[in-house]
């Protein structure tokens, strides 16, 4: 008998059924159907799986389902909100922050983490953050303009539990 | 919808697909496999070579949830992406030649079964000798890896136009210098996946798949299933980055396919990373060596070029890559004399392919070091030099390579003032440097691999009752923008409301073949294709709109939403009017719109004269900015500036993205990727040990667009993506000379390697000091 | 991926009576060095006691003039603590230069200070592994760095412990046997298969760090690229100066042994001027504490020379700066 796992995803709390030694990312793309997280190495060498975890980026193929009984997650599919894209989507998709947009789902993750600690992020403070997120299409001055065409028209959250 | 006329090139676009792109929606392979399919995995070679006496897979075979098990014993008919080099099994048959090679394959209910499968797959083997190197496949003794092939020798091309001897007689300096490139991988962040669903009742297979071209492994598949083409219907999803990984058929489309139909079923397959790179196709490790003549005042009179390259298992693409590399010696500089010798060479490595600026960034960055070089000796700015050896006007090439635009000259102009080059070479402090160099590239091979007699690109504009214009578009985007091109020649000429365009890719059910996404030829030969369905479109419209106004065609004017009497707008009819009279009596229209490169364009009439050959190169150049750390010796690239002459931007968005994505693998050539190999084992096959650049060492890209306009390119464009790249690695080299004072012949530039370089230059001063200590008399001093 | 059973305890008491020595159970925090490891194969546990809902294990405060850090605080959280920056600096450096970001937001100072040794032949695939017969410290005997050798060569490449090492850190650990506390280099063992010296089920609790005041200290790090990877080489320095001479000096390695290692000897410059006699000394006593040897893909002799040069380099640029 696989274990019940009460999670919040995506602002939704569910009560699934999870074996101990499923991945995060596994769980999110298998069991809940959210193909937006992308697995793109075998363990935490790319960032392409990067969710949030109670607002923080965290790296969904380095980290068991089972763990976050209780946490929050917040995919690529909870950044669509009322019928639109985030400014952060609504930028990469402007300004060319995504290519073949492989990355780009961990790529948005790892910036709303950092634009919620700061809305305004130098050049230098936004390739530190994003620095564990590999792009192999852009050569990262797109993705870099696009954090920074996002930050004013992002709006906080604190992606706490509700 | 809009009254006036849209406009669609031209025009800073975002991506057509870029919406689901950013929100996640995009379906890559793996997101669309069903969770009812089985899991497919892939038993590989733990060795390098060695002769296959028995694969038992009894064991795996009877495991409970274990559905089929094929190996080599299931498909006898080889493939290979070049018609006449095919010498590669989906699963190896009698013989293993490199590390990784899928040897049997199962399905089964899932991940943990399979897996357990696998490991109940035993092997018995006859070890033989490991030739991984250029230097063990060309030794006289050295054990063979195929039949026919004497030295290990895939091809040899030897070629000279001109007279190099004369040419070298009229040199003021002659150099010579051998050059080493490593091994490098695409690295596209999306893993390999395919699946394959066999519908026994009907004896069709679909197969998803992660292809650049969908139509040859559609080809391919149908030839190793021993079914016809038209039993197969290939789709390709969203694509997660190419760079000339998927340009050619891979083993897994076909195992997953093989896999399929042993199953009865439908077959999901993700590979691992280190699957994903063992796949390979990867630009070859290859020894350049440059002799050029040149001038007192710079000018190059002859060239000689001899390439190596160290080919790995299969044939794959390497006949069209050993050729590539010395065809591009030609096309960029005015160089009259010039002779080539290559050498692909067999070893016991994963099968190299095609990667961006295929078969000639290797040549390019040997060319281009040692020109610098060079001028350098003759004390001549570098820029200079290239400028004094720039192609004078439209001109055919001395192996028969036409050049019709050249904004080389515009390119060189930016870099050099956008960089402050004069003011910054040579007068940088100390670990400070900045260097040049130039590269080119084909926008599209003039003549396809599989030359067939059809057009070389196609595109159906379909326009039904409810007035949409369905683009359907064989033309593999993999994240280069093909899609968004084509929607933008169509609203382009039609000036119709983009609401009103959809476009439909790669479902070989639907849409119409196209060879692919290779040589960069989407954009100038797709969008050549597509002008001509727009204009054949407009033209039924107009016609159309003409019956209706009851006036010639020649007197209608189309307004994209609406069709007018010229000089009178009050008589006029929309678009829908327009589209109702162009369906009377017709129905549905199905407008087809074609491109074929003349045969002036395709090439010399040598032999392997095709290739290299095109209707137009992209030119461009690059200046790069670097510090050197002295203690650690690590290379910060602290700016690039690149410009590209593309011909025209189609949109000017996306080339600024190609440029910093072509200029970026570049840098990573240069500085930090390569593959290794233990004993013939592939072991950085991952993202941390195979070091492509991160966020936080690659630099601002300044970019700057030339447009030369091409008379042949749709509105003038040329390719945009992987010229830019060659030019990295020589320019980075000619910086950190500049910086350190040292040269170097070998990539990448890793800390390790500069620190040799500087190790070595401290023992010379060391002994230097030495012997002035011992001899003070002869140095006078006191 | 083998069968797992995760458990959550709530206490550090109930963390080590969960684990209890089993053979085949392991505490979890971050997870950035253990799953990938787990993923490849490399580790096989069966039970995994999951400690990040500790509270009491992700505590910093600052009493009787040392820092008290609890091991289930994550590098990120370490950077950004004003106790840390305040009292600490050297700390919130070095963790700063962990890995990526993203590693430093889930992993934690404890599983730093515990990462597994790695190595060029180990920290490769199931597949891989096979195809190359193992090694000694996976389901093998030879180490395939030096195969004659009886030990095994991997090294070990956490960026915290030499920080925590020359600033003179102690820990605590709790265990079915009881609570200890010991100093940070008493932890480690200079062996890449068994690098820590702790007893089944065994948890590091927290970490005790002297204030840092008096002493001028940095740590630098050299790697290929400019963020994620592990160092090839790592040097922390802490130094004393009184006018021209100094008072008080303390050198740490990382990345080029099998353990983190403060240089021993250095005491003999105390009250010395750091002229070229010590910098070739300094060399010298360098040179003789690391061992880099070829376990990674970039040469033993790089990070040896870089090792020698970055302490060289460290040492009289804080000098310089304490004197300012």
């Amino acid at each position: 008998m696989k274990p019940i796992l009460r999670i919040q995803v995506n602002g939704r709390w569910r009560e699934e059924a999870v074996a101990d030694n499923t991945l995060l990312i596994d769980f999110l793309r298998e069991q809940l159907q959210l193909t937006g997280t992308k697995q793109g190495c075998d363990g935490g060498e790319c960032g392409a799986c990067t969710v949030l975890v109670d607002g923080r980026p965290r790296l969904s193929c380095c980290a068991f389902a089972a763990s976050f009984e209780g946490h929050h997650v917040e995919t690529i599919e909870s950044q669509w909100q009322d019928g639109q894209m985030s400014p952060l989507q609504q930028a990469f998709h402007e300004k060319l922050g995504a290519q073949c947009g492989y990355c780009t789902p961990g790529m948005i993750m790892a910036a709303e983490a950092l634009l919620r600690t700061n809305a305004e992020p130098s050049e230098a403070e936004i390739r530190q953050a994003l620095g564990g997120n590999l792009c192999r299409c852009t050569g990262y001055v797109k993705i870099i303009e696009s954090v920074q065409a996002a930050a004013p028209g992002h709006r906080q959250t604190t992606g706490e539990p509700a | 919808m809009n009254t006036k006329p849209s406009k669609g090139v031209g025009q800073r676009m975002p991506l057509y697909d870029g919406v689901e792109k950013v929100t996640g929606r995009a379906k890559y392979t793996a997101d669309l496999f069903p969770r009812d399919a089985l899991v497919g995995r892939i038993y590989r070679s733990p060795l390098p070579h060695a002769e296959l006496i028995e694969v038992d897979v009894s064991a795996a075979r009877s495991l409970p949830g274990v559905v089929a098990v094929i190996t080599g014993a299931d498909c006898d008919i080889p493939y290979g992406i070049l018609p006449i080099a095919q010498n590669e099994f989906p699963l190896a048959r009698d013989r293993v030649r490199y590390f990784g090679e899928p040897v049997a394959a199962v399905a089964a209910v899932d991940e943990e079964t399979a897996e357990r499968a696998l490991k109940l797959i035993r092997l018995h083997v006859r070890e033989l000798p490991i030739i991984d190197s250029i230097a063990k496949a060309r030794a006289p003794d050295a054990a063979l890896l195929h039949d026919k092939k004497p030295g290990n020798i895939e091809r040899e091309v030897h070629n000279e136009f001109g007279d190099t001897a004369a040419g070298f007689a009229a040199a003021d300096l002659v150099r010579e210098q051998t050059y080493h490139a490593a091994e490098v991988n695409h690295a596209q962040m999306e893993p390999h996946a395919a699946f394959a669903a066999w519908e026994p009742e009907r004896e069709q297979l679909t197969l998803h798949t992660c292809s650049m071209v969908p139509y040859y492994v559609h080809k391919k598949v149908a030839q190793c299933l021993g079914i016809d083409t038209a039993q197969v219907r290939v789709i390709k999803p969203y694509v997660g980055g190419a760079f000339g990984a998927r340009v050619e058929t891979l083993n897994f489309e076909i195992i997953v396919s093989l896999l399929a139909r042993a199953a009865r079923g439908a077959v999901r397959m993700q590979l691992t990373r280190e699957e994903s790179m063992l796949t390979h196709r990867g630009r070859p490790e290859s020894e350049t060596r440059v002799k050029l003549g040149m001038t007192r005042d710079g000018r190059i009179t002859a060239c000689e070029c001899e390439v190596v390259q160290r080919g790995g298992a299969y044939a794959g693409y390497g006949i069209i890559t050993i050729l590539y590399a010395g065809a591009l010696l030609n096309g960029i500089y005015d160089v009259k004399n010039v002779k080539y010798d290559g050498y692909r060479v067999y070893t016991n490595t994963p099968p190299c392919g095609a990667m961006r600026g295929h078969g000639t960034v290797n040549t390019r960055v040997a060319f281009e070091s040692l020109m610098t070089s060079m001028a350098a000796e003759l004390d001549l700015d570098p820029i200079e030099v290239r400028r004094r050896n720039r192609i004078p006007g439209p001109s055919v090439t001395p192996n028969g390579l036409r050049v019709e635009s050249y904004g080389l000259p515009q390119c060189l102009d930016k870099v050099e003032e956008a960089s402050g080059w004069r003011q910054l070479r040579g007068k940088l402090p100390k670990w400070k440097g900045i260097g040049m160099a130039c590269s080119h590239f084909v926008s599209g091979s003039a003549k396809p691999v599989h030359f067939t007699g059809e057009p070389h690109a196609t595109i159906v504009l379909k326009l039904d009752f409810d007035g949409g214009i369905s683009i359907l578009s064989g033309a593999a985007d993999v994240g280069q923008g093909s899609t968004t091109i084509v929607a933008q020649v169509v609203v382009e000429v039609l000036g119709v409301d983009w609401r009103r365009v959809r476009v439909i890719t790669n479902d070989s059910a639907v849409t119409p073949k196209d060879n692919g996404s290779y040589s960069s030829r989407v954009t100038f030969m797709v969008g050549n294709a597509t002008l001509d369905a727009a204009q054949k479109l407009k033209q039924v419209l107009v016609e159309a709109a003409a019956r209706r106004l009851q006036v010639e065609p020649d007197q209608v004017e189309c307004l994209g939403e609406s069709f007018h009497v010229l000089g009178d707008p009050s008589r006029a009819v929309s678009f829908s009017d327009a589209t109702a009279e162009a369906l009377v009596d017709t129905g549905t229209l199905h407008v087809k719109g074609t491109f074929t490169c003349p045969i002036e364009f395709q090439g010399g009439k040598h032999r392997g004269g095709a290739v290299g050959s095109t209707m137009g190169f992209s030119y461009a150049a690059q200046v790069v900015e670097v510090s050197v750390d002295p203690v650690t010796c690590r290379v910060s690239v602290d700016k690039i500036w690149a410009a590209l002459d593309c011909g025209f931007a189609i949109n000017p968005l996306a080339v600024e993205g190609q440029i910093q994505g072509g200029v970026f693998m570049g840098m990573g050539q240069g500085l930090s990727e390569q593959t290794r190999y233990e004993n013939g084992k592939m072991s950085a096959a991952n993202f941390l040990d195979y070091g492509f650049p991160t966020m936080a060492e690659t630099p601002p890209i300044e970019v700057f667009i030339v447009e030369s306009i091409d008379p042949n390119g749709p509105f003038g464009a040329k390719e945009a993506s992987e010229g830019p790249l060659a030019g990295f690695p020589a320019a980075l080299a000619d910086a950190v000379r500049d910086a350190t004072g040292l040269e170097f012949h070998e990539w990448p530039l890793t800390p390790e390697r500069i620190a040799k370089a500087m190790e070595a230059r401290e023992r010379e001063q060391r002994a230097a000091a030495r012997k002035t200590v011992r001899q003070p008399a002869t140095a006078g001093a006191a | 991926m083998q069968e797992l059973d995760i458990v959550k305890p709530a206490s550090v008491a109930e963390a080590v009576s969960l684990h209890g020595g089993a053979v085949g159970a392991r505490y979890l925090a971050g997870g950035t060095d253990l799953v990938p490891n787990m993923r490849r194969g490399l580790q096989k546990s069966r039970k995994l006691v999951d400690i990040t809902g500790i509270e009491e294990l992700r505590q910093i405060a600052f009493e009787n003039g040392a820092l008290r850090i609890g091991a289930g605080v994550t590098l990120e959280a370490l950077c950004a603590s004003d106790l840390v920056r305040r009292h600490a600096p050297l700390l919130a450096l070095a963790a700063s230069q962990v890995a990526g970001p993203t590693h430093r937001a889930a992993a934690t100072l404890g599983g730093n200070l515990m990462q597994d040794t790695r190595c060029y032949f180990y920290n490769q695939s199931d597949f891989w592994r096979t195809a190359n017969e193992y090694c000694m410290k996976a389901e093998g005997t030879i180490c395939r760095v030096a195969p004659s050798s009886s030990r095994c060569w991997a090294s070990y490449c956490g960026d915290v412990a030499p920080a925590m090492l020359v600033l003179g850190a102690e820990v605590d650990i709790s265990g079915p046997t009881g609570n200890r506390r010991e100093p940070l280099a008493a932890l480690y063992a200079d062996d890449g298969l068994q690098h820590l010296k702790l007893g089944p089920g065994d948890l590091l609790v927290s970490v005790e760090v002297p204030a840092q005041s008096g002493w001028t200290a940095g740590y630098e790090k050299v790697r290929v690229r400019g963020t994620i990877d592990f160092p090839l080489a790592g040097i922390a320095v802490a130094i004393k100066r009184e006018g021209n001479r100094i008072a008080d000096l303390r050198v740490a390695c990382t990345g080029v042994n099998a353990y983190p290692g403060l240089v021993p000897n250095l005491e003999a410059w105390r009250g010395k001027e750091p002229d070229e006699a010590f910098f070739a000394a300094l060399e010298k006593a360098v040179r003789k504490e690391i061992q880099p040897m070829e376990s990674t893909l970039t040469a033993a002799g790089y990070r040896k020379r870089v090792a020698l040069g970055l302490a060289r380099k460290l040492v009289g640029e804080l000098f310089e700066s304490a004197g300012a």
